[in-house]
């Protein structure tokens, strides 16, 4: 295991949720679930996050957001969508001012679905982040910056 | 010309202390998120967590808002080791608060440099917060004269009563604003530790990756000279003094974290005005009466 | 003895020839040349004596006298002409008191007073000599290239006063020789009150009529100084029968109690001229003036008469209690006060003018303590202030012509507009306030002192007026460093005589500091010794070299380590949402538009504002002299 995966620091980001996810977000830290255990802290500030965690859809107001926020992270750093209407839209994917899930504007490394999201599931993402994290920190390590991302970004 | 010992000394002292501080400051880290975990009800991060932290920040992406940035941190830990070398290699006691003032300034430009609005505001408070412990460190180095008999710390070892029971008052004054300089709640304005200010991360905002990982092992080598220029307090010529000082270190420290889980942070009207008055009721009238006694 | 008598009479006849030359080109030849013929003579004053403890001259004339009292009463009687023009009733008051006084003293007091060593020099001379020299005809060559932009900026039709203007900086400079040559206090006393006279008209150079109410506020406030000055001379000649200021010296050494009273005046003439509260306006007013004006006055000359004076009679404060504790406490509680009013003040050279206050309270509270520690001590905080403000005013002043403000906020991404100006004001700063700089290095020779000498009210003023410091020192110092963007060069068109004087200035700040030791070894040391018979040792050398190293490095990252591309990928700030153009601290608001993001120091100016801390001062300081000075007399009576 590389010290990626030992020290995940996650930013989250709500985009146009009804706020469901975002408290479930938030009940993952608390001490019934305790996140901290895994060395996860919720830092507020994308130049020190590893983990980009985006709740509800994207709209034309903040895509220039979330482009943003992923743009000023670090590499290596990998996006987790909490909840259906970051994956895909949701029951909002047709309104006039949604563009779509968080993959419309960044690119996206790990879905986590539900309406509102459960912490357990939220836990188990970012989870199955740490070793895509993992991967990226390798290949980081080994000089190869991971080019599509750069471009997802632009 | 003379004093070519003392600089040897301080350079050996120094080298020695940028490898050993990090080490237990990074120990101290650890323990620190795990007792305030537990005393939330949680499990809490492994021991080890702060050097996970910055073993990954290490191997992040270097990327940075101006070339300058990074060197006002390099200097800033670069005299925090000097300040901890000054300290251990027995030299003045008053060089050493002189240097970590130095070191914060640096510091403090780092973040005014990146003319990021978070850490400009962060940058101001770190300033008053410099200001509000100034007074009282420097009367606690005038007290460890008046009770010891010089400035140079290793002094203590020939004295015969360790300097607290003389100067119990500036002692007191001490720990007060040792709250200040550990960066703990109450007086945290400047930037938090814990997850979320209303300044994003105050002065460390726009450090990232191995910046951040230097200002993390900086605070670590600081909380160390800090809590031992507190347990100095306690050392007199019998050498089992020094584990009596190592456990008021290690005393000290837990109050702080005691303290830091268990306020709110102030105001920072609170914070100055507080720290002015401890420091001219408690560092003032203790040093006032050693002076006429 | 031709050196010293070159020194003083020199910068005299500079003085003549630039009132009458009126041509630009020749102007700069003549200022520039003898500037450095006075350096260069300076300098080797101070290697000719260096190492040679006190050298007496034996040098008396009842001529010279004569020709002192003459000047005296000119002096007085030209502040009476503009009292009488400007309509100013105290000042011409005083000047009638100091006309009668000057002749009576010459005719009836001094009369068949003869002072053998008319010279002297000694290390405290030399150190004089050189900031007098090196940093007083620096500013002169800055003058050159600033009174040109000077001039410019004045309204049409203008009249150019420059000559005079010229004159009087010179003029400045002789006096100063003449104040830290003699021996003979009546001639002492001439040079302090052409100093006074000559900042008088400086001051009120543009002639609008804020300059001339300040220039008339400094007129009256040290012609109180001189009137105290005088009247210690009276009571000198009449009871003491002398008017050397060495043996005055000796007499106070071992008859305090007879000397209280003189010592008292003189102090009393010191710390008006070193602007102490309550007479610290003066100084602060004094800024209507031409920058250069500015920095003579706060750097190389004038208050650094007064501190020269305070520190010369040290040994008499150090035994006589009363004017000892009248001089510390003033310095002292001024330090602290003046630190904490510049913390409310965003006009730089207002703030430049409180840290002078305070520093040289600092120097003023180191003469009262008066032990060889604390004059080893006053002594680095004299040369150390004198470069480092002169330095600061300098920059100030470019700064102010090229960017149209003298603001602090103003000088807001300055490293970026002016990269070479902002380092130099950054390496003055921090060679103001910051560990291992020469200034703190005193500061911290300071504390030990009052450390040692038990001086609990100076150790708590000095302990919070350093926090102030602090405060108002790094929040400028992070204003000139802000980085952003690449904005456009404003400093391509600062003249070279600009370049030069802060130039030299800014390698003596490097070459001081690193060569403190150095300099305590050949200079402060000796001084200490040739007065005490002891050596001061409150700063080891072990520490000093430590210091100096550390200096070593942080001119180096300053100047070498600064600025570079640095390695990495460039981001821009945080803004917490969108940024609207890169590399601006703008973002879109909730409107779609874009607003700047704005931050402002802290001034606290409800805690530490000039009201609230103003008159606090001036009460404490003015009851402490006058209670001060009535013991003093009730102490003559009583003999």
């Amino acid at each position: 295991m590389t010290y990626a995966t030992k020290s995940p620091w996650v930013i989250h980001y709500d985009a146009s949720s009804c706020n469901g996810c975002d408290i479930e977000v938030l009940a993952a830290l608390c001490p019934g679930y305790d996140v901290e255990r895994f060395g996860i802290i919720n830092t507020g500030n994308p130049k020190h996050a590893d983990i980009f965690l985006v709740t509800g859809s994207v709209n034309e107001r903040n895509i220039h957001v979330v482009k943003e926020i992923y743009d000023q992270m670090l590499e290596p750093k990998v996006v987790v969508a909490c909840g259906i209407c970051a994956c895909s839209g949701g029951i909002f994917h047709d309104c006039y001012n949604v563009i779509g899930g968080v993959d419309q504007a960044i690119p996206v490394d790990v879905y986590v679905p539900g309406c509102a999201v459960r912490p357990e599931s939220i836990v188990d993402g970012v989870v199955q982040a740490l070793g895509i994290l993992e991967e990226k920190a390798k290949a980081l390590a080994e000089g190869k910056a991971p080019a599509e991302e750069k471009e997802g970004g632009e | 010309m003379y004093g070519l010992d003392t600089v040897v000394a301080t350079i050996v002292a120094t080298i020695v202390f940028a490898i050993l501080a990090p080490i237990v400051g990074c120990l101290l880290a650890g323990l620190d998120r795990k007792v305030s975990a537990r005393m939330q009800g949680r499990v809490g991060p492994p021991l080890l967590q702060p050097y996970y932290d910055v073993r990954k920040l290490m191997g992040k992406e270097r990327a940075s808002v101006n070339g300058s940035e990074s060197v006002y941190v390099t200097c800033a830990i670069l005299f925090t080791f000097i300040a901890g070398g000054v300290f251990f290699a027995g030299g003045n006691f008053l060089l050493s608060v002189f240097l970590v003032t130095l070191s914060a300034l640096f510091f403090i430009i780092a973040a005014y440099s990146t003319r990021s609005p978070y850490a400009e505001i962060g940058a101001h408070r770190e300033t008053l917060q410099v200001m509000s412990y100034e007074p009282m460190v420097l009367l606690m180095a005038v007290g460890f004269f008046m009770a010891i008999g010089t400035f140079d710390t290793a002094g203590v070892f020939t004295a015969e009563l360790p300097a607290i029971c003389s100067v119990w008052g500036v002692f007191l004054g001490f720990l007060f604003v040792l709250t200040i300089k550990l960066r703990k709640s109450p007086f945290d304005l400047s930037m938090s530790h814990h997850a979320h200010q209303e300044i994003v991360r105050g002065v460390t905002t726009e450090m990232s990756g191995p910046t951040l990982a230097k200002v993390e092992i900086m605070h670590w080598a600081e909380n160390v000279l800090f809590l031992s220029w507190t347990a100095i307090f306690f050392v007199w010529a019998n050498p089992a003094s020094i584990a009596l000082a190592v456990v008021v270190g290690i005393v000290a420290y837990f109050l702080e974290v005691f303290i830091d889980n268990n306020f709110a942070r102030v105001k920072w009207q609170a914070m100055l005005k507080s720290a002015w008055a401890v420091a001219l009721v408690l560092g003032g009238i203790n040093i006032a009466v050693l002076a006429f006694i | 003895m031709e050196l010293l008598a070159f020194l003083m009479i020199f910068p005299l006849v500079v003085a003549a020839v630039l009132l009458l030359v009126r041509s630009n080109g020749a102007r700069k030849v003549i200022v520039g040349g003898s500037a450095a013929i006075i350096a260069v003579a300076s300098l080797v004053l101070v290697g000719m004596y260096l190492g040679a403890g006190r050298v007496e001259f034996e040098f008396s004339s009842s001529a010279l006298s004569i020709l002192c009292t003459v000047v005296d009463v000119a002096l007085s009687l030209l502040v009476l002409g503009y009292a009488v023009r400007y309509k100013n009733a105290l000042a011409g008051v005083l000047a009638v008191v100091m006309v009668v006084l000057a002749i009576g003293f010459e005719v009836v007091a001094a009369h068949g007073i003869e002072v053998v060593h008319g010279f002297y020099v000694d290390a405290l001379t030399l150190l004089m000599v050189a900031v007098i020299g090196v940093i007083g005809s620096g500013i002169c060559v800055y003058a050159l290239g600033y009174m040109e932009d000077f001039q410019a900026h004045e309204p049409e039709g203008a009249a150019d006063r420059r000559p005079l203007f010229f004159a009087l900086m010179f003029l400045f400079l002789s006096a100063m020789y003449l104040i830290v040559f003699s021996d003979n206090m009546a001639w002492l006393f001439t040079g302090w009150e052409i100093t006074t006279v000559c900042s008088f008209l400086l001051i009120g150079y543009t002639r609008t009529e804020e300059a001339i109410r300040n220039s008339f506020r400094q007129i009256i406030m040290n012609m109180i100084g001189g009137l105290a000055f005088i009247l210690g001379l009276y009571y000198c000649a009449i009871v003491l029968g002398e008017l050397s200021l060495e043996t005055f010296i000796a007499v106070g050494n071992y008859a305090p109690v007879v000397a209280a009273l003189p010592a008292a005046l003189l102090a009393l003439a010191g710390i008006t001229k070193a602007a102490q509260m309550p007479f610290h306006t003066w100084l602060l007013g004094a800024m209507v003036a031409p920058t250069p004006t500015s920095a003579l006055l706060h750097s190389s000359t004038m208050v650094k008469a007064g501190v020269f004076l305070l520190l010369k009679l040290a040994p008499v404060f150090a035994v006589s209690l009363i004017p000892g504790a009248m001089v510390v406490l003033t310095g002292g509680i001024t330090f602290m006060l003046c630190s904490f009013m510049a913390i409310s003040q965003s006009n730089a050279k207002r703030v430049l003018a409180y840290s002078t206050i305070a520093n040289l309270g600092l120097i003023t509270a180191c003469a009262g303590v008066g032990t060889p520690e604390a004059i080893w001590a006053g002594m680095f905080l004299l040369l150390f202030h004198a470069i480092a403000k002169s330095l600061l005013f300098l920059c100030v002043g470019t700064a102010e012509h090229h960017i149209g403000s003298r603001d602090i906020e103003d000088m807001d991404l300055l490293f970026e507009r002016m990269p070479k100006l902002a380092r130099l004001m950054m390496l003055g700063i921090m060679c103001m306030f910051i560990a291992p700089f020469g200034m703190l290095v005193a500061k911290w020779a300071t504390l030990v002192t009052f450390v040692d000498t038990g001086q609990v009210a100076l150790i708590v003023l000095l302990a919070f007026g350093s926090g102030a410091t602090f405060m108002f020192w790094a929040k400028w110092l992070g204003k000139l460093a802000g980085i952003a963007g690449s904005l456009e060069n404003v400093e391509l068109t600062v003249h070279r005589s600009e370049w030069i004087a802060t130039g030299v200035m800014a390698a003596l700040i490097v070459l001081c500091c690193v060569g403190m030791p150095l300099l305590s070894w050949g200079i402060v040391e000796p001084y200490v010794y040739t007065v005490y018979g002891t050596v001061a040792g409150d700063i080891s050398d072990g520490n000093l070299w430590l210091a100096a190293i550390m200096c070593a490095f942080i001119a180096i990252v300053l100047f070498a380590g600064l600025g570079s591309k640095g390695k990495g990928r460039r981001v821009d700030i945080y803004l917490a949402g969108a940024t609207a153009e890169k590399g601006e601290r703008r973002f879109i608001n909730s409107l779609s538009g874009a607003t700047e993001a704005t931050a402002r120091n802290w001034y606290m100016e409800g805690i530490f504002g000039e009201k609230t801390i103003r008159p606090i001062g001036e009460l404490c300081c003015a009851v402490i002299i006058v209670v001060a000075l009535a013991a003093a007399c009730a102490g003559v009576l009583a003999l």
